[in-house]
């Protein structure tokens, strides 16, 4: 017996992220509008980690099984960088 | 409370610095780095998985508690924390905690929220450590609070609905009191959405007095944990206290003086369950 599948949630690093057009922390958007917050904000991996201060960022969709399709983080991105699919 | 649990002396003995150091200069990655092979990505799931399931909660428990010299910062080994009321938070910042006492941004609402929001109060040694990295500190207010500012600020923030949560870092080392929210804070989130025992339920749970509640509701409002119910056919709130925290924030909201925190252990159902 396997447990429900979580649904799939991902951003396009190439529209929102290191090496986007946006830089996740002044947009934010989808942090916000989501009720459940499965969204988590951090540095990026695939750039030189800057412990002090770190310059490049991005955001992973991380509590997944919390997650209840409600398309929100969609509709608000204003890149549309989101996808939410079972 | 016992005080050599805040004191630098103890601090110095366990390496805290060093644990410190590590655990602070990348906070953001903790849910995204690797532990035993395995990320938090879609924990849920993974924590449903028939047998490594098993294995991830009880290694996590393993973790969270762990006192051992080789515990690992970056997986916030030895770190957790325990729900109090306002009276013990004063009690601590007035008179335990180690100077200096800064107040700085919140780490989890700046990651799951993109918000900074300076509600984390810190002490001793581990304030030196966050007062190097500037994203934590804020720019425009004051940070080092001395014992009567922190006392107002923690009271501020517990009157607004926040819980205020004493953290061991690493067990057995007190050096923050932190005001949270309900999943915000990524404690709460692993306790509630995943059954960890990253933060433990306070000393105490919250007892109505039918007399005195006028059934206004407000108090319904405050409480994050979903306890308190007004059943409008009784003209009173009732308390499911297989729930409640003890966190004690919905006493503010009365304006009757109709909710006290009463201890646990009153309750032989909830002896010994945190
Ligand atoms: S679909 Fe809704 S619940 Fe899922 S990540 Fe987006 S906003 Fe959050
Ligand atoms: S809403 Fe879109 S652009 Fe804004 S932070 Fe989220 S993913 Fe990036
Ligand atoms: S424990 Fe609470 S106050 Fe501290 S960083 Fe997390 S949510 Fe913020
Ligand atoms: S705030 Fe006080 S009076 Fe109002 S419902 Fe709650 S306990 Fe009753
Ligand atoms: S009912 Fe319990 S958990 Fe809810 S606010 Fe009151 S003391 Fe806190």
């Amino acid at each position: 017996m396997f447990p429900k599948k979580s649904p799939k949630v991902t951003i396009d690093y190439t529209k929102c992220g290191e090496k986007g057009q946006v830089d996740p922390r002044e947009c934010a958007k989808c942090l916000k509008v989501c009720d459940p917050a499965i969204f988590i904000l951090h540095e990026s991996p695939n750039m030189p980690i800057d412990p002090v201060d770190p310059k490049y960022w991005r955001i992973t969709p991380v509590w997944l099984s919390l997650c209840n399709m409600c398309m929100k983080c969609v509709k608000v991105c204003p890149l549309g960088a989101i996808s939410v699919s079972r | 409370m016992n005080a050599k649990n805040y004191s630098n002396e103890l601090a110095e003995a366990i390496n805290a610095r060093e644990y410190l150091q590590e655990q602070w200069k990348a906070f953001e990655m903790v849910y995204i780095r690797r532990i035993m092979g395995i990320t938090s990505i879609d924990l849920g799931y993974k924590l449903q998985l028939p047998i490594i399931g098993r294995l991830l909660r009880w290694s996590a428990e393993r973790m969270i508690h762990s006192e051992g010299k080789h515990r690992n910062p970056v997986r916030a080994d030895g770190h957790f924390g325990q729900v109090i009321p306002l009276e013990e938070a004063k009690i601590i910042l007035g008179n335990l905690a180690a100077e200096p006492i800064i107040e700085n941004y919140c780490m989890c609402r700046w990651m799951q929220r993109g918000i900074k929001e300076a509600c984390c109060i810190n002490f001793g040694l581990l304030s030196g450590v966050i007062e190097k990295l500037p994203r934590f500190i804020p720019k425009d207010t004051k940070y080092r609070l001395d014992r009567d500012e922190a006392i107002a600020h923690i009271e501020e923030h517990n009157k607004k609905g926040y819980v205020a949560t004493v953290w061991f870092q690493p067990v057995p080392y007190i050096n923050a009191i932190c005001s949270c929210e309900n999943p915000e804070c990524g404690g709460l989130r692993l306790r509630n959405d995943f059954g960890l025992h990253t933060v433990y339920k306070g000393e105490y749970v919250a007892e109505v007095d039918p007399d005195r509640c006028q059934a206004c509701g407000i108090c319904v409002t405050k409480c994050q944990f979903g306890v308190l119910r007004l059943v409008q056919s009784l003209k009173r709130v009732i308390v499911d206290i297989n729930k409640c925290f003890g966190c004690g924030v919905c006493r503010h909201a009365c304006k009757y003086d109709a909710i006290k925190l009463a201890p646990r252990d009153n309750y032989p159902a909830l002896r010994g369950v945190y």
